[in-house]
């Protein structure tokens, strides 16, 4: 099974954007313990040369990392059918005890990955590198999460055999099952519903306030983030329902088939680059005093926020479209 | 003002080959002034230039351009150390700050004169009308004007090199760096070469120039000159 392409396209790029990251973040040990922008030593000059170019190879190596989390889920979603027992990616990822580990694992380095992408594309803006010890402690932290889930993956297709019987995601992600899954599929949507409206409201009213008063980008911040854990949930609890046109059908990873449009995609796309964006306006924010950033950062944040609402807005279109012309009502 | 700081410029550095062009030069080049780096062919006039202009980066040293206020996209700057900004920024700072003019002038043949002017222009996306409008004014400044729709391949050696001059100044900048501007001039062209920086000069730009002419050097305009030899300052006199 290790033999499939998108496998081997995965484990080949992760041991790829591992290796960069390994390497540039032992250049960021050395950014970290020998930056001195005053000093005109040779030392100091050749980091500073560097630098551009290895921010560069990152950024590249991780467009692919984030690109590669959707290449995971197409491929544990294609691989289902092999499993006894499997009727979507929810089955291959519970083959064994590494399939969830690495897909959560994933999320969070492809959040993690667009937020470095953020720190960069404000730090090459700074005539005076503003950013560079933030954005190479981050990559630090980045370069490590991206081995342990490397490690992880690797362990993850080595040890898919085709004769397990796994669970399939009613059982995985039904309102009876215990644990996270379950808690989440069973929370009540007269309660998830309203909460999902609201927290997108919030979203739109923190926006407004930054755009006019160029204030809230922290609590824009807040909102989005906590905006994107209610939407995620709401998915679980009641988004999914409308799709599946089946009260007690919970499964995330189902909405991913072609049956229903590969609309998961494009619905966890949007979530998860608006939160993405979100985090950006934020980790941007305590920067805004430095001067070279003085008039990059808040242009760079309001091109945030506009992408964050066009991000939502169009998840919560394609969920709307659903709950209006879905032939499953929920009743309150 | 620009001010260099312990600069040095190796090139092929850990290899058999290294060559130190430029070594641990210190040195202050006052505005409004014209500052002369004198010094025979290999002493490390031409690299100390492109180093100032921007046009490559020391292996150590730090230069700083003071009070002449570089372009760079976080608004006006009065002072701003270049040497360790990354392309996107020099780019702008060699296109606003500094006005070239080259020993073999560089003209562009098959253009006219004035095109040749405007050329510098262009990349910063002002309007064409201000620009040839400046063009031609500095055509007249320099006594070429009827030259202006003549191609640049028509004109005598005195005339290119004014014509190279007006290119340096079309985007209004700071300082004019000159390599070796009179190689290619007799002792009379190259005595008015010296008259139109004292205008220049007149004009409060700092001029920067590095030649082994005697007419350059000794010209009184010469407000310093710099002594070099073998990458280092070995003097300094001030007139």
């Amino acid at each position: 099974m290790i033999q499939h392409p998108a496998i081997l396209a995965l484990l080949t790029s992760s041991f790829i954007i591992s290796g960069m990251l390994i390497s540039a973040s032992w250049f960021g040990k050395q950014i970290l313990s020998s930056w001195d922008l005053s000093s005109g030593s040779e030392l100091q000059l050749a980091l500073e040369r560097r630098t551009y170019l290895i921010s560069t190879l990152i950024s590249y190596a991780l467009f692919f990392q984030i690109f590669s989390l959707f290449l995971f889920i197409h491929t544990a979603e294609d691989l289902h059918t092999s499993f006894t027992g499997a009727m979507c990616a929810a089955g291959t990822l519970a083959v064994n005890s590494s399939g969830y580990p690495t897909l959560i694992l994933k999320m969070l380095n492809c959040t993690l990955a667009g937020v470095w992408l953020i720190i960069n594309h404000a730090d090459i803006r700074g005539y005076d590198y503003p950013l560079i010890k933030p954005k190479y402690l981050l990559l630090n932290l980045l370069a490590l999460l991206i081995l342990i889930e490397t490690v992880l993956q690797f362990s993850f297709f080595l040890r898919l055999k085709g004769d397990v019987i796994t669970s399939c995601c009613g059982s995985l992600f039904s309102s009876d099952t215990a644990g996270f899954s379950g808690n989440i599929a069973s929370l009540p949507h007269t309660v998830m519903q309203p909460l999902f409206f609201a927290a997108m409201a919030a979203t739109i009213g923190c926006a407004v306030l930054f755009m006019r008063k160029r204030k809230g980008a922290y609590l824009f911040s807040i909102t989005s983030t906590v905006t994107f854990f209610i939407a995620a949930a709401s998915l679980l609890s009641f988004i999914c329902l409308y799709y599946y046109e089946l009260p007690s059908h919970h499964c995330p990873f189902c909405i991913l088939q072609q049956e229903y449009g590969f609309t998961g995609y494009l619905l966890y796309a949007t979530l998860l680059g608006g939160a993405v964006t979100g985090i950006g306006v934020g980790v941007l924010h305590p920067f805004t005093a430095c001067a070279s950033l003085k008039l990059v950062i808040p242009a760079l944040q309001r091109k945030l926020i506009v992408a964050t609402m066009v991000l939502y807005l169009l998840f919560f279109l394609l969920t709307a479209d659903r709950m209006i012309f879905s032939n499953l009502r929920l009743v309150y | 003002m620009i001010e260099l700081s312990r600069v040095s410029k190796i090139f092929n550095s850990g290899k058999p080959s290294q060559y130190a062009a430029v070594s641990d030069v210190s040195l202050t080049i006052e505005q409004g002034c014209i500052t002369v780096l004198k010094g025979p062919s290999g002493s490390g006039k031409t690299t100390l230039l492109s180093l100032i202009g921007c046009m490559s980066r020391p292996s150590s040293g730090r230069i700083t351009l003071r009070r002449m206020e570089p372009d760079v996209p976080a608004g006006q700057l009065v002072d701003l150390e270049v040497t360790s900004l990354p392309e996107r920024f020099l780019t702008n700072i060699r296109r606003s700050t500094f006005g070239f003019i080259f020993q073999q002038f560089n003209l562009i043949k098959g253009i006219s004169t004035l095109e040749n002017i405007m050329l510098p222009a262009y990349p910063t996306g002002q309007n064409l009308a201000p620009v040839k409008q400046r063009a031609v004014e500095l055509l007249e400044l320099l006594s070429i004007g009827r030259h202006a729709n003549a191609p640049v391949e028509w004109l005598s050696g005195g005339e290119l090199q004014r014509v190279a001059i007006a290119r340096a100044l079309i985007n209004d900048p700071a300082a004019i760096i000159a390599d070796e501007p009179t190689a290619h001039l007799d002792s009379r062209l190259s005595v008015e070469f010296m008259e139109i920086l004292g205008t220049l000069k007149g004009a409060g730009k700092t001029v920067l120039i590095a030649s082994h002419d005697p007419v350059v050097f000794e010209s009184l305009l010469a407000d310093r000159v710099v002594e070099m030899r073998d990458g280092q300052i070995t003097g300094a006199s001030a007139r």
